[in-house]
């Protein structure tokens, strides 16, 4: 118990800890169970030890990178925020989980990565902006891509346009389900009485980013908006867990926008500056070799041409 | 189903009574139907007994094609086709038949939430060990479901399915699961159910909702089903409670019906040797 244990996870934005679902769920257990954990937020999944997000590095097991298996990892080393729980409520926590997984997430990776006004103004941007350099051309097209796939796979359509029809159907299922939690989760603080558990842990990471984000398509955002309850629970959980977190966007936002100009868009400018100097450097560099290359050429000929009177047994040895 | 086609299934739906001659589709019996087909044929089966609406079951080498949305079984009732038991829950709430009524908002917010509980769990377990585990596949899978095909499409259409479930696994992450993890899921899910079930004889005590029927459909199947090895079935056989509620299921609903001299439908699924 010497070291705590490190969590790598992505970093956060819009005044919560992280942006990602499944690093908001596991940043949200560790709280609730007490773990002292020593928190990387990076925006390289490539510097994680598993190649994803979030991943917990472990002294015996290596690194793990699910959030299931990251909370039964923190449980074994008695991090446990389900110890109070019946074995009737660890049950309904097992399936309102599952409820989560099969309705609320296919319409969040919809609202998210594939309805292209939120994708090309947030999701993209976002990435493009705090990736670092190389990867952000091509991880915001990747990470689309691989959604997509996933989307389709697990709806079971081959066919799978961002249309009316399919983000009417997602939306249908997405705005069932938190009706239903909104009426699970009544006027409680949270879905087992007074205390937090993994099931509180499950909603925040799904709920905060679509009550936090600011999507300029808000058809999901609308209804979580009236459901009072959820919304309620998801800044309860901000402001009694993260209080740092939730102080800090009206003092980062005003900040954020004065500089923008300067600021914000500084290392783009000096990466900008770099880039075209490279640039020039390697044209001129460039064009100095092919002239080299010409004038190594003729020397090499004009060796060629010596070679030959040189090349003869005869005259070496007789050099020699 | 479209949402446009939804509601107007819904309001044709409301307007005809359930007729005689509904029909239930799915995939030939002895030889073909796998086991994750066979449970949801099941759930439904056992859904609209609960409702006591009366259903013909019909078995056809192509019922997968046949299907709207591709899945069996479905249920061709008048002059709508209907797949999959959540589409046809809502077809026959429409039709002014519910299980679910009588429920308050908590309950039914636990009911759904259960009955994604099976399909996330039980339902994924049952496509693992069909189509990722070699032995099953080889000794069961393959030859059944390319059985009513000639050559080369028999290897055709069973490579393409088994490389679709396998990608579906890779993108919700079971791809890296061993045999043994994912028998270790089953058993989660099923102490969860028992511990939701206790000792009640339905999951919301005196009634039977359509969350019985789901969970009857595939426990059953599993319980009933010779597999490579016995390790699926032993896993539920742990739960005395859940083995009684599939006892008490077929008794209400599957025996009775046979007595009454509606051999029909009944002939049509498997008999229960192990549960005794």
């Amino acid at each position: 118990m010497a070291a705590p244990l490190e969590l790598y996870c992505w970093k956060g934005d819009w005044g919560l800890p992280s942006i990602d679902t499944d690093s908001l769920t596991v940043l949200a257990y560790a709280k609730f169970a007490g773990a002292p954990l020593k928190v990387h937020k990076i925006t390289n999944p490539w510097r994680s030890p598993t190649g994803s997000l979030p991943a917990l590095k472990t002294r015996e097991e290596g690194s793990v990178s699910q959030p299931s298996k990251i909370i039964i990892h923190l449980r074994k080393q008695k991090y446990n925020a389900d110890y109070d729980l019946s074995a009737k409520e660890g049950a309904d926590t097992l399936a309102f989980i599952s409820l989560l997984e099969e309705k609320l997430l296919p319409a969040l990776i919809y609202t998210f990565w594939l309805d292209s006004k939120n994708y090309v103004d947030l999701t993209r941007r976002w990435h493009a902006d705090n990736v670092p350099f190389p990867l952000n051309f091509f991880l915001p097209n990747r990470i689309h891509g691989q959604q997509l796939d996933r989307l389709r796979l697990v709806r079971g359509d081959s066919g799978l346009e961002p249309g009316d029809d399919i983000e009417k159907e997602l939306y249908r299922d997405a705005l069932e389900c938190m009706t239903l939690l909104s009426q699970r989760l009544g006027s409680h603080k949270f879905f087992f009485g007074d205390s937090p558990s993994s099931l509180d842990a499950y909603v925040f990471g799904y709920l905060a980013p679509l009550v936090k984000a600011k999507l300029p398509n808000a058809k999901l955002q609308q209804h979580l908006t009236s459901l009072d309850n959820l919304r309620l629970f998801c800044s309860n959980i901000l402001t009694l867990y993260f209080p740092s977190e939730g102080r800090e966007p009206p003092s980062q936002k005003p900040s954020g926008q004065a500089d923008g100009g300067d600021f914000d868009h500084e290392p783009h400018k000096r990466r900008k500056q770099l880039l075209s100097a490279l640039l020039a450097l390697g044209a001129m560099l460039g064009y100095a070799v092919l002239t080299g290359i010409v004038s190594i050429q003729r020397v090499q000929s004009q060796q060629a041409i010596d070679a030959p009177h040189r090349h003869r047994p005869q005259d070496e040895e007789d050099e020699e | 189903m479209s949402l446009a086609a939804e509601a107007y299934v819904s309001q044709i739906a409301a307007a005809d009574p359930w007729p005689e001659n509904a029909t239930l589709y799915q995939p030939l019996k002895d030889d073909q139907i796998l086991l994750s087909d066979c449970a949801s044929s099941l759930a439904v089966q056992a859904y609209l007994r609960m409702c006591r609406l009366p259903i013909r079951t019909r078995c056809r080498p192509n019922a997968e094609y046949m299907s709207p949305s591709g899945k069996v079984p479905f249920v061709h009732v008048g002059n709508q086709v209907v797949s999959e038991l959540g589409p046809i829950v809502q077809f026959t709430k429409a039709k002014g038949h519910s299980l679910s009524e009588g429920l308050d908002e908590v309950q039914r917010a636990e009911m759904k939430a259960y009955m994604e509980l099976v399909n996330n769990m039980l339902l994924t377990a049952e496509l693992y060990i069909q189509w990722c585990d070699e032995n099953t596949v080889a000794e069961i899978t393959w030859p059944r479901y390319s059985s009513p095909y000639s050559w080369p499409l028999n290897h055709i259409l069973a490579y393409q399915k088994q490389w679709e479930v396998k990608r579906k696994m890779a993108a919700i992450g079971w791809a890296g699961k061993s045999l043994a993890q994912v028998y270790e899921d089953v058993s989660l899910c099923c102490q969860a159910l028992s511990q939701r079930l206790g000792t009640q004889p339905y999951f919301f005590n005196k009634q039977p909702t359509e969350l019985d029927a789901l969970v009857f459909g595939h426990l059953f199947t599993i319980l009933t089903t010779q597999l490579t090895t016995s390790e699926l079935s032993e896993k539920i056989k742990n739960y005395g409670n859940l083995l009684a509620f599939c006892r008490r299921i077929e008794h209400n609903f599957f025996e009775e019906h046979n007595r009454e001299g509606d051999a029909g439908p009944a002939s049509h699924f498997p008999k229960s040797p192990s549960l005794i």
